[in-house]
């Protein structure tokens, strides 16, 4: 039963942090000089009633604090209003969101996967050369700027034909069968997930390899040392599970960077997530759109660390306990 | 520190080139054969000038090049160049060419290299506009190398000051002030970064656009700074000095800025050097969509962008040597950021 | 053992260097691009091949269409690509966007349309034309027999459904109604019978045939609720449901997949026949592919996924050289209607609100000065722009029309770069040269603002150009680009700029299509554009040559003569080259690449490549 409460305080607290975060997103684009209107003002084929409706709702002649409120709560009732070509916003975000998260489940999924054991090793030969190694490999990955690695393997696609240029499905994917789709998927995946993957893996590594020192320097590593069991079943059995822990509220912040990461990736890739169309949402000032991804936005990343400490207090007793 | 750091096999490399690299952008005017702005426009995306060092006759000569004629080749709906061999063109070192102002007062103009009169020396060809891409990776240099800094030195003394006052004074202050910190921490700072990049006036100076960008990437990296900086003054409080300190009857501003944040120095150098490489690869981004420094002036990033198209790629390589700079550039922060956490904090406390 | 490797290691090193270094010069001009191996292709067909337009054939009652082209293969993908964010309506009537428009062209045929090689209207749904001497009466018959996409046929009340509930209603994009205004009024619709409509028109309007192409609605869909009238707006969003689209055209919408494509497959009630008496088209599918930039799209062709590609300057030479061993084929088609420009503002009118100008009062007497734009037109190195930035693909360009255009004066054959001349200009207007800075001649220094938008690299390299070209004649330019909107909105609403470089497309075939820019009253008359509210309340005071042109558009409509037509619009392209309110810079050359198993292409310089998408098939057999 504690569990529970203790969640549900959880939650509850991040309903102040998302109102503080609309605030914040809300007065950076309000006071910005951009007339929120002009596109649609420009926009011939959006009528003078459509326009009508969107300066009621955004209650443009009123003072700031106002409009907040009317933002927020149509915001609330799920009305995000029109982008500058007079489609529903919410349409637009809902076509987008599940292929960004396709795109970060799998990145953070493969970064766990390869990050967490060359965490180990890089903790298990402290100063050694494989360390050494490791780091400086993690240190290359880090340093190649997102976008020029994903032109370079754009050209290597082009060059091979290995891989789809960009994009996210073929053109005859709805014909395709169940493991035709799969397949057809995973290549234009492929790509994307690389470039992420490799940008994101170093601090992952870097982080389980820190963890892991600091389990393996404490006082009952050291006694399972004096009792003299065997190194293999010291690290697997008893530093693993201690080092893994802190691990998981990293993943909310993993998330975190990697939906920022994604932007520009998915620009070079054509790839339709919603770091895309924020991207082209900020190029053509088109206000509404970006206010609702960038808010959504927000809110994935909030809702990702949310999950990551329910996940904590799930598996680790301490934290309930404190 | 410096000692330590050089004699690192990874660090010390990284060191020297970084000295080298900010060697080079001071004296970027000096090193530079051209200067910025300067463009031949029956050059454009000229390749590199050959140097020949042995002569068609097969004699020993001292290093010389010829210019580039830019013919339109009708077959190939294409410009091609061809070299001039009526002329050579013999490379000096301290050759005469533009004239720039040493610390902007001094009139120079004397160049580290070039060619005679009438010659054009294109280390690394040009780019559409026909500008020497040599000269301006170095001007480009100046802005790229150093933005991170700049932002740095902004960030810095608010993320302390936010820090120390929210750990030190607690209570409802420390709530407020973290959840408004974890507030924007909760913005996912590329969207936030490209938003605010964007709402920039367009009818700004081009110095001006460079001192909000890198306010802007300062106001992106605050809030994480800020959280550390207060787990730390938490844990320092409580210690005697500061208490000791407080019976003396400073001040609680003087306190946190005499007593608690010096003891943070340590953090505050790792963090730093790790955090100019992502600095450096937010702005090059930006610039690279066009929201960051924009042409004429000459950043990384907006260089890259020529680096977008095909056909660049794979006839005109040297239009990718940006590119490779940010990368080197970066990796070598890396690398000694990672040693300089090893020297301060060899056991892997401050995180 | 460590002493070793560093000797080793300096070695290398030294040899490197010296492989550097030491470079021997040889007696070639270090151009190593073979042309002897550039050959024609052997498939390539000559521009403007004589196209055999179809012919209406009756079977059994129905007036089919019938191709007469080489009977082809049945079956296949076509994959061509669209750049942007894809369509924002499927609706033909409201769409403002290229990419819209494009989508509606497939699934909508119009009553009309251009013979692709000579520019003359042809019959499409409309199965001929019968007018009055005078030209004041149309009588149009239309198909008998043929379907719409769910199979109800096409009559006169589609067509009445169309001009007079959606167009002449003034629904949706009005820009077909505004330009059918003729002397006041709009044209009369009077069904005759099932099959036949009439329009009539009070004076003869030259336009008038071709404005018919505009595509028609089947009106059991389109009306299908009872207030679609309100709705018109929304109706045919991109979130229709594909199967409830009923078209006319070739091709009906499959599916519509936002960012990524839009997939279009056969109307199996299309009403043209090949020469066997199947229907056409060959074509089960087009896929248009939503590619963010032009960089993308370049990748996909090159790595097989699209067939088709309109290549940039600077890409043509590697697809020239590559083509005789590839799978593609390359069409020169000659000069775009596309015109680059830049606009100078000449408005010299007053904000009603805050009682200031525009434009700066000492700005407004060198923007009004024709000896100052004459300057500027001297100035320009249009030969460097087309060079460096076109590589060479473009043509020099000096009045409105393009050379592609049946308009084009070609009379006006320019002139080059010439800095005393526009000196000299300068110079009668009391302009004078001080250490190379233009001052006027009551001492203030000339500096303009020039803009463009923002993110388009050949306008900003433009830009830069035009400073340079400019500074020689001691002006001072500050250049910026800024974001389209903003862009836009200097234009059409706070009018405070100074000088912007744009680009615009025309019609090659209906220079009337540009009044809207150069009739004084014009929404896009963007070199002096007077507000909404002044062309209302008729408050235009138009500038001689301004009221000039206004009387040969007027003219040129009215009249049906080609010869005599040419005439007036010859004039007004002589006006705008002397005047030069617009300085034109060049017109790009289209160049295509397609693939060579896409047969039955006939390439035109008017139309392009694939205006017959329904008679062109894919060879099966085809291999590289």
């Amino acid at each position: 039963m504690k569990i529970w409460k203790f969640i549900f305080k959880r939650i509850l607290q991040t309903i102040p942090l998302l109102i503080i975060v609309s605030f914040i997103s809300f007065f950076i684009i309000r006071l910005s000089p951009v007339d929120p209107l002009a596109e649609l003002r420009l926009n011939p084929s959006i009528s003078q009633e459509t326009l009508q409706r969107e300066k009621t709702r955004l209650g443009l002649d009123k003072p700031i604090i106002v409009q907040y409120g009317l933002w927020a709560s149509s915001f609330v009732r799920g009305d995000l209003g029109v982008t500058s070509s007079g489609e529903k916003v919410s349409t637009k975000l809902a076509e987008r969101i599940p292929n960004t998260l396709v795109l970060t489940l799998i990145v953070i999924f493969m970064t766990w996967i390869v990050g967490v054991p060359l965490g180990i090793l890089g903790a298990v030969y402290n100063k050694t050369n494989l360390d050494r190694i490791l780091t400086v490999l993690s240190s290359v990955g880090m340093a190649i700027p997102s976008f020029f690695f994903a032109i370079l393997l754009l050209i290597f696609a082009v060059k091979t034909g290995w891989f789809p240029v960009g994009g996210l499905t073929s053109f005859d994917f709805n014909d395709l069968s169940f493991g035709g789709k799969i397949l057809d998927l995973t290549k234009h995946l492929v790509l994307p997930v690389t470039v992420l993957f490799t940008i994101s893996l170093a601090g992952l590594q870097r982080q389980m390899r820190a963890n892991m020192l600091d389990v393996l320097d404490s006082d009952y590593i050291k006694f399972a040392r004096a009792k003299g069991l065997s190194e293999g079943k010291i690290i697997f059995k008893h530093a693993l599970r201690n080092a893994i822990n802190p691990m998981i509220t990293l993943l909310g912040f993993e998330f975190a960077g990697l939906l920022s990461g994604a932007a520009l990736t998915e620009y070079v890739f054509q790839y339709p997530g919603l770091g895309r169309l924020i991207l082209e949402a900020v190029m053509k000032s088109d206000i509404n759109l970006v206010m609702a991804s960038l808010m959504i936005g927000s809110i994935m990343l909030v809702a990702g660390n949310l999950l990551a400490d329910i996940l904590l207090i799930l598996t680790d007793p301490r934290v309930r306990g404190e | 520190m410096f000692k330590e750091i050089l004699k690192d096999k990874f660090a010390g490399p990284a060191l020297i080139i970084l000295l080298v690299m900010y060697l080079c952008i001071a004296c970027a005017n000096f090193i530079a054969p051209y200067s910025k702005d300067f463009s031949d426009r029956a050059q454009a995306y000229a390749p590199p000038s050959p140097v020949y060092t042995v002569t068609a006759e097969g004699k020993l000569s001292l290093p010389y090049t010829y210019n580039y004629v830019r013919v339109f080749e009708p077959k190939l709906y294409q410009n091609v160049y061809k070299l001039d061999k009526s002329q050579k063109h013999y490379l000096r070192l301290f050759a005469k060419g533009e004239q720039y102002k040493i610390l902007g007062v001094i009139p120079c103009s004397i160049h580290l290299f070039g060619t005679d009169k009438g010659g054009r020396f294109y280390l690394l060809g040009t780019d559409i506009n026909g500008r020497d891409v040599f000269s301006r990776l170095l001007f480009g240099g100046r802005i790229s190398l150093t933005i991170g800094f700049l932002a740095l030195f902004i960030l810095f003394p608010i993320g302390l000051l936010y820090g120390g006052i929210s750990g030190y004074f607690g209570g409802w202050v420390d709530i407020l002030m973290m959840r408004f910190a974890e507030a924007v921490m909760a913005i996912p700072s590329f969207y936030l970064l490209i938003i605010l990049a964007s709402i920039l006036p367009s009818n700004m100076t081009s110095a001006q656009r460079f001192a909000l960008i890198v306010v802007i990437l300062a106001l992106i990296g605050w809030a994480g700074f800020a959280r550390v900086v207060r787990g730390m003054v938490l844990s320092i409080k409580n210690e005697e000095f500061v208490q000791a300190a407080e019976t003396i009857g400073q001040s609680k501003l003087g306190i946190i800025i005499k007593h608690i944040l010096p003891q943070t120095t340590s953090y505050v150098i790792i963090a730093m050097t790790l955090s100019v490489p992502s600095y450096i690869l937010s702005e090059s981004g930006l610039s690279f969509l066009g929201l960051g420094i924009q042409q004429p002036d000459a950043s990384w990033g907006n260089m890259l962008k020529e680096a977008q198209e095909y056909i660049n790629i794979l006839y005109r390589p040297w239009l990718l040597t940006p590119g490779l700079l940010i990368f080197v550039a970066v990796l070598c922060f890396n690398l000694i950021g990672d040693t300089v956490r090893d020297i301060l904090d060899p056991k892997g406390k401050l995180r | 053992m460590k002493k070793i490797l560093g000797l080793v290691l300096t070695l290398f090193v030294i040899i490197i260097l010296l492989g550097v270094l030491i470079r021997k010069d040889d007696n070639n001009s270090g151009y190593t691009f073979d042309t002897a191996d550039i050959k024609p292709n052997p498939d390539a067909v000559a521009i403007n091949k004589p196209y055999p337009c179809p012919k209406t054939k009756t079977i059994d009652g129905v007036d089919y269409l019938q191709s007469q082209l080489p009977v082809g293969q049945f079956g296949g993908e076509y994959v061509t690509s669209t750049i942007g964010e894809g369509p924002k309506t499927f609706n033909p009537f409201t769409s403002t966007d290229a990419t819209s428009s494009t989508m509606a062209d497939v699934m909508y045929d119009g009553l009309f349309t251009s013979n692709p090689m000579t520019g003359e209207v042809i019959p499409k749904l409309a199965k001929g034309v019968k007018s009055n001497k005078n030209g004041t009466k149309y009588i149009i018959t239309l198909r008998k027999g043929i379907k719409w996409s769910d199979g109800k046929p096409i009559t006169a009340d589609d067509v009445m459904f169309t001009w007079n509930d959606i167009i002449f209603a003034g629904l949706g994009n009005t820009s077909i109604r505004d330009e059918l205004v003729i002397a006041g009024e709009l044209p009369k619709i009077r069904k005759l019978d099932n099959y036949t409509v009439e329009f009539t028109i009070k004076r003869p309007f030259a336009p008038f045939l071709r404005a018919l192409s505009a595509p028609i609605a089947p009106k059991h869909y389109f009306a299908k609720d009872r207030d679609w009238q309100k709705n018109f707006d929304r109706f045919l969003a991109t979130n229709t449901n594909p199967k409830d689209i009923v078209t006319s055209g070739a091709f009906r919408l499959k599916e519509y997949i936002p960012a990524q494509r839009v997939v279009f497959e056969k109307n199996p009630n299309y009403y043209m026949i090949n020469k066997n008496g199947d229907r056409l088209p060959y074509i089960n599918k087009i896929i248009y592919l939503i590619v963010g930039d032009i960089n993308n799209q370049i990748l996909k062709f090159e790595a097989g996924e699209i067939d088709d590609i309109s290549l940039r300057g600077g890409d043509v030479a590697r697809y020239k050289a590559k083509e005789a061993h590839s799978d593609y084929v390359i069409y020169n088609l000659g000069a775009d209607n596309g015109t680059m420009f830049v606009a100078i503002n000449l408005n010299n009118r007053k904000n009603k609100d805050t009682g200031k100008y525009f434009v700066p009062q000492y700005k407004q007497r060198w923007f009004g000065d024709r000896n100052f734009r004459k300057a500027i037109d001297y100035a320009l190195d249009r030969q460097g722009m087309v060079q460096n930035i076109a590589n060479g693909m473009a043509t020099p360009l000096f009045t409105a029309e393009s050379p592609s255009g049946i308009f084009y004066n070609k009379k006006i054959t320019g002139h080059k770069r010439d800095i005393k001349t526009a000196l000299a200009y300068l110079h009668k207007s009391g302009f004078r040269l001080k250490n190379g800075k233009l001052y006027d001649k009551y001492g203030n220094r000339v500096e303009i603002d020039l803009s463009t938008n923002a993110g388009n690299t050949e306008r900003e390299a433009l830009g830069v150009m035009i400073k340079q070209d400019l500074a020689d004649i001691g002006i001072k330019v500050n250049f910026k680009p800024i974001e389209f909107n903003s862009l836009v909105n200097k234009i059409t609403n706070s009018y405070n700029w100074d000088m912007i470089i744009l680009g615009l497309t025309g019609s090659p075939l209906e220079p009337h299509n540009g009044k809207n820019v150069w009739s004084s009253a014009g929404p896009l008359h963007l070199f002096n554009q007077r507000s909404a509210a002044d062309i209302k309340a008729g408050h235009i005071y138009p500038l001689p040559w301004e009221k000039r042109i206004d009387t040969l558009f007027e003219k040129g409509a009215l009249c049906t003569n080609f010869n005599e037509r040419k005439k007036y619009y010859d004039e007004y392209q002589q006006i705008i080259y002397n005047e030069a309110p617009i300085v034109y810079l060049y017109s790009p050359i289209r160049i295509y690449a397609i693939r060579r198993k896409i047969k039955n292409i006939y390439p035109s310089t008017l139309s392009g490549l694939t205006y017959n998408i329904e008679e062109l098939y894919i060879d099966k057999e085809f291999k590289k």
